[in-house]
């Protein structure tokens, strides 16, 4: 059994940041990373980002991965990474169970800071197990890790920010995006990546949603259709597009298997993306120890999840006793980053739904007996 | 809600819907089965659901032959429209130690008595069973081609269903609060959804069977000990018969469906009610398999969980009524085999709570054997 | 053209259309009896004189709004299921809908259909407030419908658009048809789907299939996705070799 002081579950952008944090101020920490690289799906995202420049604006993410990665080399003394390392369970003893590269670790840490992130939605559609049907974090795999074309026509299935700039990137990747279609009435992304694509000559169809899928052994057509005000769809709208890919990309819901695990208290939030863990404003959830930050405490931008993250790795390090002289006034900088970044008029959803779920607890339970 | 019932069964696992439908086709009328969450969301539907009549005392032996001969015809004589999936592929019980192997020949003879066809085997005709097995971990075996397995979920709803068309009627997501008694009687039944009164209360919670006695004032000799189980991953059919070791403290078997499920025991398991999982199982189940049966070293685990036995000090059941208190009747402490009983848990729960005549003399499985001192004790347990 | 298609004009329809006031007091029959053939069991069915005496038994029905009260006899007699009750009193924004109905199974009550209009064709979302089984077998299934398609919705269909034969859980090869086959028969925890249908059980274990049958199951019953039972989760997160965990702990 391997000792830790606090173990970072997730070396994307919320679980980098928490490191680079906790360890700044001197914890023991230890980064749980699926992938033989760290940044999780900032490595993706050839977007330049929002926010301010604490947030790393106007930089593309896989540029940000890098700058993640390089602050917490800095703190190499602290800092233990596992790469190509999955956990298995969190169990009531506190103990992370791990694979990594064929090899089975247990890890007893004294703090946990779950920064999973988020898995993608999918529809039911007729036919939807064809190949040729992929989620948008596919897509931006193949095409932004591996570099290999996903196919020649594409249907956008989602405008969502995801959505939308995946749209972008398969155009840049020469891919033709034959349409980009929501079910909702508006289009949730920034305008700024709608009008993106609209320029370049990309429908966008709002109150449509996919039918039907067509083809023998891949994907080689789609059927869309218009939806009333009551999501139903309107028949005689259908419309066939000529298509091999279709990429779903209608949201994402938060990857809390560990948080369910072990018994943290959670609640379906649909603002937030799904079901989600009560915090209180540090973080940390009803099971004491245990705090979260990113995608897996609600549906969020990379922005606001390395903020968390640095909060999380802030408050995880101070209740373990490190001296944070400083402690309230960069936590205070730190939620009021978040703040500012939820306060137009896109935050006012993520607003609502972390009302909800965030609290003071008291009479919290170790998840250590 | 306000109810009246002739009978009300607390617990809607495979023991309280085989009961209730034993009462209803003998004429009852007004059952009511209460069940805390859904049906078969309990220990039944977290069981392993192997079937055998490989045991060592007489009673089990005798116990579950009628529950195995009935689960032969089981579809046909629930009525049930999907399959119950009763898969007759044998139990191979394998001896670990001189002692066991020297108990076995004796069990195979007692079960050959009873009419059950068990046969000793040495460890290279096992082999010829179970060919991934390592024969040299074991000193010989006992089989019966008639055991197998069966779909907990599918079973469970095949009573609930039957009972269902014959009236019964199910409160699910109805927890019991309270037992009302008055001068010696049982008269009600309190749950959070309202009062039903009945002259006649049937205990089959389960593992929360200690804590209902409780209500009604009765001290039931059981505690419920969490047990763990896996499964894994489908692949084609290659171990046709239960692989099981008492001393050894192995069960495995595939399943129709082509997974692999395993458990064990273990004494330091919590007794607290709570069926959460741990990786000392997870690491103690697939070491013992490993070395038992060494190509299944390749299998993929897909998810642990656990339940709960409900123990009793020999490992048998307890049936049949309570003589502190009238109307009050018990069909608790299965030590973890409830669920292939429950054919015969229902017959003879019903015929008792009729008065009539038992198919099997269940007498010497009441509570009061243990303050007799009369105790029988069962050794063929995981 | 109705003689051509089957489907009633919008003049036939605004003949046979009880005043907006009417419909707003409360239940009221709508007659859609176009064509004179012999026929009149609605007269005699009719116990408060609303349907106007027959001069000859090829007359079409002619109704006393004032005197009709929605009772409905009118409805389940005639044989060419031609009349409909409508209310609009029930809510504020919804309107109900009585439709005789003559098939196997019958929709349960509180779940949710799709109204049909007269063509067939789909129009809203309807939930089913009443199913009222009658001895001559035309049934009676009162719908909930959005106050602007009580005179629209005449049928309705428990079928969705979607195709039975979708897959909902990849894992194991379970379609949407088998899902709400289950949803119907009365399970309604995505753990009970789950230990019937073995959808959710495999390796993925369920995150593909779980929230698709959980919103199935809000669809027919209309409950909140939050107030749904969740089913447990249990390690481990991804399949793992037996092998790999009995090997031990590794040195680093």
């Amino acid at each position: 059994m391997k000792y830790t002081e606090i173990a970072v579950v997730g070396g994307g952008p919320a679980g980098l940041s928490a490191a680079i944090t906790a360890a700044k101020y001197g914890a023991k920490v230890t980064v749980i990373e699926r992938n033989n690289s760290l940044g999780g799906q900032l490595r993706k995202q050839t977007h330049k980002f929002f926010g301010s420049q604490k947030q790393y604006a106007s930089v593309r993410g896989i540029e940000i991965a890098d700058i993640l990665e390089s602050q917490l080399r800095e703190y190499n003394d602290n800092v233990e990474i596992l790469n190509g390392a999955t956990v298995l369970g969190l169990y009531e003893d506190g103990v992370l169970t791990i694979e990594m590269k064929d090899r089975y670790i247990k890890l007893k840490p004294d703090r946990i800071i779950v920064a999973t992130g988020a898995y993608e939605k999918f529809l039911s559609f007729p036919n939807n197990d064809l190949p040729g049907i992929y989620g948008a974090g596919a897509v931006q795999t193949l095409m932004n890790q591996y570099g290999v074309k996903p196919g020649r026509n594409v249907l956008m299935v989602g405008a969502g920010n995801i959505g939308l700039i995946v749209s972008y990137q398969l155009m840049q990747a020469g891919v033709n995006v034959k349409a980009v279609i929501d079910a909702a009435p508006k289009i949730g992304g920034y305008l700024v990546h709608a009008s993106k694509i609209r320029r370049l000559g990309v429908p966008i169809l709002t109150s449509y949603t996919i039918k039907e899928a067509h083809g023998k052994d891949w994907v080689e057509g789609a059927t869309i259709c218009k939806l009333d005000e009551n999501w139903q769809m309107i028949s005689g709208t259908e419309i066939d597009i000529d298509v091999d890919i279709i990429c779903i990309s209608v949201g994402l819901t938060p990857l809390a298997d560990l948080l369910w695990q072990i018994g943290c208290e959670m609640k379906y939030i649909p603002e937030l993306g799904g079901h989600v863990p009560i915090r209180d404003e540090n973080l940390e959830t009803s099971k004491k120890g245990i705090y979260i930050a990113g995608d897996v405490a609600g549906i969020e931008e990379a922005s606001s999840a390395m903020v968390e993250g640095r909060l999380a790795g802030l408050c995880a390090a101070n209740s373990l006793g490190y001296i944070i002289e400083d402690f309230e006034e960069e936590k205070q900088d730190l939620i009021e980053q978040l703040d500012s970044l939820r306060a137009g008029p896109t935050g006012e959803k993520i607003l609502n739904g972390l009302e909800k779920v965030t609290k003071v607890i008291a009479g919290r339970y170790g998840y250590v007996d | 809600m306000n109810k009246a019932a002739e009978v009300v069964i607390i617990g809607g696992g495979i023991s309280g819907c085989s009961i209730a439908y034993n009462l209803a086709k003998k004429g009852v009328k007004d059952i009511i089965v209460v069940e805390k969450s859904f049906l078969a969301s309990g220990s039944t539907g977290r069981c392993g659901a192997g079937i055998r009549m490989q045991w060592g005392t007489e009673q089990n032996c005798r116990l579950s032959k009628l529950s195995v001969e009935f689960f032969e015809n089981a579809n046909e004589e629930l009525g049930y429209d999907r399959d119950i999936e009763f898969n007759q592929g044998g139990y191979l019980i394998v001896a670990g130690t001189e002692e066991e192997n020297e108990q076995f020949k004796k069990n195979v003879e007692l079960q050959n008595k009873l009419g059950i066809p068990s046969v000793y085997l040495t460890p290279k005709e096992a082999k010829e069973i179970i060919p991934h097995m390592d024969e040299t971990k074991i000193l010989g075996a006992t089989f019966c081609e008639k055991d197998g397995h069966l779909n907990p979920f599918h079973t469970t709803e095949a009573y609930a269903k039957a009972a269902k068309r014959l009236g019964v009627e199910f409160l699910t997501f109805t927890e019991v609060t309270g037992i009302d008694t008055k001068c010696g009687r049982v008269i009600g039944v309190r749950t959070n959804k309202g009062y039903i009164s009945t002259p006649i209360v049937v205990n089959a919670a389960g593992g929360y069977a200690k804590r209902i006695g409780e209500m009604a004032g009765i001290d039931i000799p059981v505690y419920a000990q969490r047990h763990q189980i896996l499964v894994t991953e489908p692949v084609e059919p290659m171990q046709k018969p239960m692989y099981m070791g008492f001393s050894l403290n192995i069960y495995i078997q595939q399943t129709p469906h082509g997974s692999f499920i395993m458990g064990r025991g273990d004494d330091s398991e919590p007794t607290d009610l709570r069926i959460t999982s741990s990786w000392q199982f997870l690491e103690e189940m697939a070491k013992t398999c490993c070395e038992l049966l060494p190509p299944l070293r390749n299998l993929n685990i897909v998810r642990q969980w656990a339940g709960l036995y409900t123990m009793t000090e020999d490992a048998q059941p307890i049936y049949g009524a309570v003589e502190e208190l009238e109307g009050f009747y018990l069909a608790v402490g299965f030590s973890g085999h409830g669920f292939m009983l429950a054919p015969a848990t229902g017959l003879l729960m019903a015929e008792t709570i009729l008065g009539e005549e038992t198919t099997i003399d269940i007498s010497n499985l009441d509570i009061g054997r243990f303050k007799r001192n009369e105790l029988v004790f069962e050794s063929s347990v995981v | 053209m109705l003689i051509k298609t089957g489907v009633p004009d919008i003049e036939d329809i605004m003949e046979i259309t009880p005043p907006k006031r009417r419909r707003e007091k409360g239940p009221v029959a709508v007659i859609e009896c176009f064509q004179r053939i012999p026929c009149n069991p609605c007269y005699t069915a009719c116990r408060f004189g609303a349907i106007k005496e027959f001069e000859d038994i090829n007359d079409r029905p002619k109704i006393d709004y004032d005197k009709c009260t929605g009772c409905g006899l009118c409805l389940t007699v005639c044989p060419g299921l031609a009349i409909f009750i409508v209310d609009e009193s029930y809510s504020e924004k919804e309107a109900l809908v009585k439709i005789p109905y003559e098939f196997l199974p019958l929709p349960e009550e509180g779940s949710f259909v799709i109204g049909l209009n007269r063509e067939g064709k789909p129009v809203c979302r309807a939930q089913v407030k009443k199913v009222q089984k009658m001895k001559n077998k035309t049934n009676i299934v009162t719908l909930v419908v959005p106050k602007e398609r009580s005179m629209d919705v005449r049928s309705f269909s428990m079928k969705d658009y979607d195709d039975e034969n979708t897959i909902i859980c990849r894992c194991e090869g379970i379609t949407l048809g088998e899902v709400r086959k289950l949803i119907q028969e009365g399970y309604r925890t995505v753990d009970e789907i789950k230990r019937i249908s073995r959808a959710g059980m495999g390796p993925c274990q369920g995150r593909t299939c779980r929230q698709l049958i959980m919103q199935e199951i809000a669809k027919f019953t209309g409950q909140k996705m939050e107030d749904m039972l969740m089913p447990t989760f249990r390690p481990p997160t991804k399949p793992i070799k037996l092998g790999i965990i009995a090997g031990g702990e590794s040195d680093e």
